[in-house]
């Protein structure tokens, strides 16, 4: 969580883009090519699909190059880009869907990336498999709004000033939506866990609130 | 639990709390054990969200981009260019059109240009053509001239 400098080299990157130096730009899409694919894939849940989201969002940022007023930290200012495309294209994925009377629309269980395994011992290994599944089957389920907010705060690591400055809303909307997430994740963890033990479909936070 | 209490909770999960709140939180989630184990399952919750970490960045990825950009750049200099280059060459281009639909018009697609264009007039044929105009517009003088007689008669009482 960095604090915003107004002197961001991105900056300097971008206005010398706007006056037509390509290789500028190349050097701001290799310094944040990773961060940007990251966010997408975690947003999209196919990497794939989030290769030519993060393509179309450094051709959008190298559209806007001119335009843009240097404020904060470019690389938020190139999340706000992927925040809106990849929340389009998840809405665009969900009338699809809706269209074709398709019922389970997130397909959880299919992994999207099968990463080594880093952990040291097989039980470790498949512990982290078992909780990256249960987290993306739990994120998927949330509206796209809390979604945005989860990923940003909890793997992307923004603050919440950040997060509303990527989303163009105010910080009380970014606490409020990332508190719901939260009961949320808890309610559809709890279902998960009766359903494993063929207990009632009660969440652990049902009846308290 | 309140909202205020429920945020204060997110917030020091998420470290936005200032220090010195921060410290006076702990301290009542200690006293309390109501808060205690709300804040437990949501730092449980919090906690055991895990991803793995993503594909690597493609090969070339940058300079696709950059390929991408340079394309653009391309279009981006035509549309930049003053305005005089822009109107000269559509200017141009509607010339070029113009003189393309004339030319059509003259000699369209698929029709022979005429002999008498390409070719001298042989005499012989000159003479035969000319023959035949004369006598065809004999014959359509004479018959005008009937014509005229006989719808004269019929129209006098």
């Amino acid at each position: 969580m960095g604090a915003d400098l107004p002197t961001d080299p991105g900056w300097d990157a971008l206005a010398r883009t706007a006056r037509g130096d390509t290789g500028a730009f190349t050097g701001l899409v290799e310094a944040h090519q990773e961060r940007l694919l990251r966010l997408c894939e975690r947003l999209l849940g196919d990497p794939e699909e989030a290769r030519d989201a993060a393509q179309e969002v450094f051709l959008k940022a190298f559209r806007k190059a001119g335009e843009v007023r240097p404020l904060g930290q470019v690389y938020t200012w190139l999340y706000r880009i992927a925040m809106n495309l990849c929340l389009n294209k998840l809405r665009r994925r969900k009338l699809v869907r809706f269209l074709r009377f398709e019922t389970d629309p997130e397909e959880p269980d299919a992994p999207a990336f099968d990463p080594p395994d880093a952990a040291p011992d097989p039980a470790s290994a498949l512990e982290s498999r078992r909780r990256w599944q249960a987290t993306r089957k739990a994120i998927a389920k949330l509206p796209d709004n809390q979604r945005a907010v989860l990923i940003l705060a909890r793997f992307e690591g923004l603050s919440y000033r950040q997060i509303a400055e990527v989303l163009g809303i105010t910080e009380g909307a970014v606490e409020s939506r990332l508190f719901r997430a939260m009961r949320r994740i808890e309610a559809i963890e709890g279902r998960e866990d009766a359903q494993e033990k063929g207990a009632p479909r009660v969440s652990r936070t049902e009846g308290k609130r | 639990m309140n909202r205020r209490m429920e945020s204060n909770l997110m917030r020091l999960l998420h470290g936005e709390l200032p220090p010195e709140e921060a410290r006076d939180l702990r301290a009542r989630i200690e006293r309390d054990p109501a808060l205690r184990e709300e804040y437990r399952r949501l730092r449980a919750t919090w906690e055991g969200l895990s991803l793995p970490p993503s594909a690597p960045v493609p090969p070339g990825f940058a300079q696709r981009i950059a390929a991408r950009t340079r394309t653009e750049q391309a279009g981006l200099s035509w549309s930049l260019a003053p305005g005089w280059v822009r109107a000269t060459a559509a200017a141009a281009l509607v010339i070029g059109a113009a003189v393309g639909i004339g030319v059509g018009e003259i000699w369209p697609l698929g029709e022979t240009k005429p002999a008498a264009v390409t070719q001298e007039a042989d005499p012989q044929t000159v003479e035969t053509a000319e023959a035949i105009d004369g006598s065809l517009a004999e014959g359509y003088w004479t018959a005008m001239d009937e014509l005229d007689g006989s719808e004269t008669e019929e129209a006098l009482p």
